[in-house]
This record gives structure tokens, C-alpha cells and sequence, in this order.
């Protein structure tokens, strides 16, 4: 098991190497000089615009800092590699850089936004477990009864729906025609997070944003969680529960919830990695101060070393859930010895 | 696991009443609603059986034994299943007529059932102990504990080496002979009166099946109950069932004694299917003689005899009119319509000449094992 462990983390290393590389590509690739993007429309000076350059790195300086010109007078462009190499060496020192635009450290950014992705990925998340799991359980026991259809027809209209849209569509009902048909008395916030100056209770915050997040997952978790549960209903051990004498409701409850839930487990803890990685759009749409809605801010102003950060707080914390769901899976399913010659890999 | 209601009384320790036997089946039917038609799936099957009584189903694929089997426990999902008409008399309680719930005392404490596949009748996420005890916490309130402890006996009983060790192992871990003595385990674990076993050897290596079916007798010589034998290899029945029947197209086509139904049997199809027993290896190789074509689809059963199509035999009345069960004294029946007529029966395997070979057991100890042949 810790072989197994070891081994994984290991693997890490090439997988991150390659996304932050990519990502390092494409920022030089994309239209648009982050540091003329500073000043906004106004122009800046020659001499500032050249110091940010030497000061992020962007132009060769000296030790002491001092620009390096070419026999021309030119500054000297550092050659990606050269960047990319500086981005390892520093984060391996817990640098993750500083930002274009705002002169701060990123990883003071990242600290600060983060907690709100987290805070919103938790809520969503067992919004999705529990509305999901409970909606696929009794749409398999009730099968083609009313629930179930209701629970069919609700699951493909969510999994079809774009969640922005979705967003908006809560936003107009429950944050401004609910407001309306009760005059005002009871809405929930549209936008923006708990604070000691709010005006609605802290919880009110999280629900719209959370709902929008799951809404999706949630879906699919259903169905995932009917299928499932139809599928081991028909399998030779319930026979033999049956056999023994077992009710249907001990049946479910005893032998066939636990296989059924082996698969959603894994789509759940995946999703909760997705969810962590922050999600743009709903965030874009709540006005959520999350890590998501900072990328995407940060990919508009060509803040590169924020969208650096991001993504690299971000791979990691997929690639740990990931692991911590493949590891779960060894407890769940007794047949699954992570570690053993049949599973490496 | 609760224990069950204290006002259930044990339908074990009820007698059976004078002149009634341990379980009667009378003239059952079930059919299954499907959207291509009804499913004759179970036609008229009647028999009866004693505690310490063995009774072989014989047929093919589809013939409708396992349904039978599974009727009696009340394990078809109805619809699309229904029962047509019959009676399951066990203790003289009929079963047809019990709630769901009175059918779960029943289920696992008086009629236990093994299946065919044991790679797949057992829950892979829990340990072989809570499996074969909980039956016993079920139906005999037995704690977590006690269930335990006699869980490692049952599987010493069974014959799994080092039992205490075993018991907190998964089905993984088992090999497919292993996991059937499990599931015998299991069954016999509440001392049921009847054990159903469908199909037991089916999925299991050779030489293992013969070790499973010694293990059900050993077993049943200990507990004294009834065996109802399923299988589609006359050979597995020959040298363990008092009474034999041989279903076809859900109807039940010949009944009677071992001995009747291998050297007296008065059935084309029968005849056929002891043609179809592989011999041990003599010096003389012969070819098996196979059944030639398919059973009929259960939904559009042919007018006549079921069987007309495919045998060797049939003449116009056999594509006309069913026939009917020409029963002898002792209860040996056959529904042939030349099944009376000497000349006819003349055309039956010589099976007097292979007698103790057609079994798959040792040769020269057939007439031994055939204990209560004329029960």
C-alpha cells in the first residue's frame, strides 16, 4: 500500500511537468503583452515599462539587477526555457511569483480566493451525494413509477443544461421574482459572499452558487447511481440474499447499496477534484471570489503568473483527490489490493 | 438484524399431518406475461417428496425446472410471472398462499436453495462468516458472535480447511469448488428441511463436482433432509435420486424411481437423454448419440406433443393430441402416447447391459448408492 503511494506521488512529477509546460507554451503563444496591459489604455513610459520587464524577468539583468543591453542598446529577451526554469526553481522554494498587475505575491492571491473555492466545492458536493445518491436510490427501487420518471426527466434536462445558464435562470426566480412575489420579504443573494456588512445570513450565500455548481454532477451521479443499483439488483448474490430469507428492504440496504456504491464513490471524489479546481463559470456568474473566477480574470489581463499559480495549486490538489479516491477504492471493494502485482500501474 | 416476530411459530417443528407428505406439489403452472406472448414456463408439474428423500428435475435448458424450483421459494417477480393454477403444499401449509413476509420465514429456515454459479452467488464486499451466519441471525436471532462461531463450524462441517482462518476471508479468495461448499454451508446453516440445489455442478470442474455432490449427501445422511436435485445430466442424478422427473417444454414428461426411469423408462425423450450419458472409457469407443434439434419456444407451443418435432418416433397422433400421463401402480408415469404399448417400449436404450456405467459414479457401487429406489 505506501509502495503503491510512493509510487503514485512519483508519478506526479511527470504529469505536472507536463501540464505547467504546456500551459508555459501557451502563454507565449496567446495575442497580447501583459505588460503594456498594466497601464490599461494609457501608455507607459519606456523606462517603467522596462524595469516591470527586468523585474518579472521577462529581460536578462545582471546580479545586482541592473538591465543587460546588447550592442545595439536593445534589452535582451530571457528565453523561455530560461523563464520555465526560474518558475521551478522558485517553486520548489514555495515562490509561485508575482503578479503583472498587481505587484503582489501570488501565493498571498491564491491564499486569500482559495478558501472560497473550497467553501463552495464542500457545500456542493454533499449537495450532489446526497440529492444524487437519494434521487438514484429511489428512482431504482420505484422503477418506472412516477419518481422515477420525474427523476429521468429532471436529470436530462440538468445534464443538458449549461451551468451559466442555469445560474442565471436562479438567479431571475429565486434572487429577483421570488424577492417580488414576496415583496421583498425573502430572496436569496445573487451575488457575492458572506461578510459582517451583508444583508442576507451568512448560509444564504452558498446556495444558488452551490446548486449551480452540482447541478450537473448531481445529475449524473443519479443515473449513475439508478444504473448501478438496477444493475446489481439483478445479480446472482441478491438471489441468495433473497434465498435466504432477507427482505427486499434488508436487500437493498445490506447487499446491494454497497456494491452499487462502489462506482459512484469514484465519480463523486472525482468530481469533488473537479469541483476544487475551481469552477469559472459559476464563479464568473455569482461573482464568487473563488480561485476560478481569479483565473479567469487573470487570463484576461494576461496576468501569467497568477494563471500560473492557479493551475499549479490547482493539478496538485486534483492529482491528491485523485489518489485519495483510488486508495478509497481498495477499502471499498475487498477485491481491489492497490499495490499487488495485478494492479500496479 | 432483528429477530423475526416472536408470535411466528416454526413451521419445522410442525408436524405433517397424517397422510400428507413433507412438500406436494400439485399440478402447478406458471406462466410469464411477456410482450411476445405467454410463457408456458411451468406447466403441470406435480410431485411429492419425505425429509431423507432425494429428488431429481432432469431436462434441458428452458424446460422449466429452475422455475419450479424457484416458484416454491416465491422467488419469481410477479408479474411478469404468474401462477396459473396448482397448489405447494410444504408441512401442509400452502406456500402459494403466504404473505411475503411468512415467505421470508420460510425462505433460508425450511427451504434452502444453492444456484449454479457459485463464482457469482456470493456478495464479493463481505467476509464468507457474515454470509454463511446470516442466516442464522436472521431466523434464529443468533448475535453477531454467535453467528461467527458457528459459521466456522458449518464450514469445517463442509469440509474448507482451517475454517477459523477462512471465515474472515472474501469470495476472492475462494476457489469455485470452495465457494460451492460455501454456499452448501450457507444453506444447510438454519437445518432446512429441503435443500434446492440448481444446478450445483454446472459451473464446477469434474472432478470437484463429484466431491459437491458426495458433500450433499454426507450431508443430508446427517440432517435428514429432502434434496431436490436440478440438473440437465441424467448422469448427476443416477447414483443420488430416489425419484427422478424429466421435464420437457415446462411439463413434466416421465416420473418415477431411479431404477424405473433408467432401466424401465417409457419415454422417447428420456431414451434419448440416457443416449446421451458419455460412458466411462471402455475399450469400444462409441459416439454419443445426440437429441437432435431445439425445444419449442414456450410461447408458440406446438398442438400435440411437445416433444413430436424432435422425435424419432412421432407418428400423426403425437402432432395432433397431448397425451395424457399413463401411470403404472407404483406411480411411474409417462406422457407418451405409446407409453402402454410393449412393442413400442422394445425400442429403449439397453441400458440393463451398461448398468453401473451410465452413472458418474464409481462403476460396481451403482446398486448401493441407489438407496430407497422404490420409495
Amino acid at each position: 500500500m505506501f509502495k503503491y503511494i510512493a509510487k503514485r506521488i512519483l508519478q506526479f512529477i511527470p504529469v505536472f511537468l507536463g501540464v505547467t509546460l504546456i500551459l508555459f507554451i501557451m502563454q507565449n503563444v496567446v495575442p497580447g503583452d501583459p505588460i503594456k496591459l498594466i497601464a490599461g489604455e494609457r501608455k507607459l513610459d519606456e523606462v517603467t515599462e522596462r524595469n516591470i520587464r527586468a523585474q518579472h524577468g521577462l529581460i536578462k539583468t545582471d546580479a545586482d539587477g541592473n538591465i543587460i543591453y546588447d550592442e545595439n542598446g536593445d534589452t535582451i529577451e530571457t528565453p523561455m526555457y530560461e523563464r520555465y526554469f526560474t518558475y521551478l526553481t522558485d517553486l520548489l522554494q514555495g515562490d509561485l511569483g508575482t503578479s503583472y498587475q498587481r505587484g503582489t505575491s501570488v501565493s498571498s492571491i491564491i491564499l486569500q480566493k482559495y478558501p472560497y473555492t473550497v467553501q463552495i466545492a464542500i457545500v456542493g458536493i454533499i449537495i450532489e451525494a446526497i440529492v444524487g445518491i437519494g434521487a438514484g436510490i429511489i428512482s431504482a427501487i420505484k422503477r418506472y413509477s412516477f419518481w422515477d420518471v420525474l427523476v429521468t426527466l429532471v436529470t436530462s434536462l440538468l445534464v443538458a443544461m449549461p451551468a451559466f445558464w442555469l445560474g442565471m435562470l436562479l438567479q431571475l426566480v429565486f434572487g429577483i421574482w421570488l424577492g417580488n412575489v414576496t415583496g421583498g420579504a425573502f430572496s436569496f443573494p445573487i451575488s457575492g459572499v458572506a461578510g459582517p456588512l451583508a444583508k442576507y445570513p451568512d448560509w444564504m450565500y452558498y446556495v444558488l452558487p452551490a446548486v449551480t455548481l452540482a447541478s450537473v454532477s448531481t445529475a449524473y451521479t443519479a443515473r449513475i447511481m439508478r444504473s448501478q443499483l438496477l444493475d446489481v439488483m439483478n445479480q446472482d448474490y441478491i438471489r441468495t440474499a433473497r434465498a435466504k430469507g432477507l427482505s427486499k428492504g434488508a436487500i437493498i440496504r445490506k447487499h446491494a447499496l454497497k456494491n452499487a456504491l462502489i462506482p459512484v464513490v469514484t465519480y463523486v471524489g472525482m468530481d469533488f477534484g473537479a469541483m476544487l479546481a475551481g469552477a469559472i463559470l459559476t464563479e464568473t456568474v455569482f461573482s464568487w471570489p473563488g480561485i476560478g473566477r481569479e483565473t479567469y480574470v487573470a487570463i484576461t489581463q494576461r496576468d501569467w503568473p497568477i494563471v500560473m499559480g492557479s493551475v499549479t495549486v490547482i493539478v496538485f490538489v486534483v492529482m491528491i483527490i485523485n489518489l485519495i479516491v483510488d486508495v478509497s477504492y481498495a477499502f471499498l471493494d475487498p477485491r481491489i489490493r492497490l499495490g499487488s502485482s495485478k494492479n500496479e500501474g | 438484524m432483528a429477530k423475526k416476530s416472536s408470535s411466528y411459530v416454526d413451521l419445522k417443528t410442525k408436524p405433517v399431518p397424517e397422510g400428507r407428505h413433507l412438500l406436494e406439489v400439485d399440478d402447478l403452472k406458471m406462466y410469464f406475461h411477456t410482450q411476445d406472448g405467454i410463457v408456458h414456463a411451468v406447466d403441470g408439474v406435480s410431485y411429492t417428496l419425505d425429509r431423507g428423500e432425494t429428488l431429481g428435475v432432469v431436462g434441458e435448458s428452458g424446460s422449466g425446472k429452475s422455475v419450479t424450483a424457484m416458484t416454491l421459494m416465491g422467488l419469481i417477480d410477479m408479474p411478469p410471472g404468474k401462477i396459473e393454477g396448482g397448489h405447494v403444499y410444504y408441512r401442509g401449509e400452502s406456500l402459494l398462499d403466504m404473505t411475503e413476509e411468512q415467505m421470508q420465514h420460510v425462505r433460508g429456515n425450511d427451504i434452502a436453495m444453492i444456484f449454479q454459479d457459485p463464482m457469482t452467488s456470493l456478495n464479493p464486499v463481505y467476509k464468507i462468516g457474515r454470509q454463511v451466519g446470516e442466516g442464522l441471525r436472521l431466523h434464529r436471532g443468533y448475535t453477531k458472535q454467535q453467528a461467527q462461531e458457528r459459521a466456522v463450524e458449518l464450514l469445517r462441517l463442509v469440509g474448507i480447511p482451517n475454517p477459523e482462518k477462512r471465515v474472515n476471508e472474501y469470495p476472492h479468495q475462494f476457489s469455485g469448488g470452495m465457494r460451492q461448499r460455501v454456499m452448501i454451508a450457507m444453506a444447510l446453516a438454519c437445518d432446512p428441511d429441503i435443500l434446492i440445489a440448481d444446478e450445483p455442478t454446472t459451473a464446477l470442474d469434474v472432478t470437484i463436482q463429484a466431491q459437491i455432490i458426495e458433500l450433499m449427501q454426507e450431508m443430508q445422511e446427517k440432517n435428514g433432509n429432502a434434496i431436490i436435485m436440478i440438473t440437465h445430466d441424467l448422469g448427476v442424478v443416477a447414483d443420488m435420486a430416489d425419484k427422478i422427473m424429466v421435464m420437457y417444454a415446462g411439463r413434466p414428461v416421465e416420473f418415477g424411481t431411479a431404477d424405473e426411469i433408467f432401466y424401465e423408462s417409457r419415454h422417447p425423450y428420456t431414451w434419448g437423454l440416457i443416449r446421451s450419458i458419455p460412458e466411462q472409457a471402455t475399450d469400444e469407443k462409441k459416439p454419443l448419440t445426440p437429441i437432435h434439434g431445439n425445444p419449442p419456444s414456450l410461447v408458440n407451443l406446438p398442438s400435440g406433443c411437445p416433444f413430436a418435432p424432435r422425435c424419432p418416433y412421432a407418428v400423426d397422433i403425437c402432432h395432433e393430441k397431448l397425451p395424457e400421463h399413463h401411470t403404472t401402480e407404483t406411480g411411474h408415469y409417462s406422457a407418451c402416447h405409446f407409453a402402454d404399448d410393449p412393442e413400442f417400449v422394445k425400442f429403449a436404450p439397453d441400458t440393463s447391459r451398461s448398468r453401473g456405467k451410465i452413472a458418474t459414479g464409481t462403476p460396481d457401487t451403482l446398486d448401493d448408492t441407489l438407496k430407497g429406489g422404490e420409495a
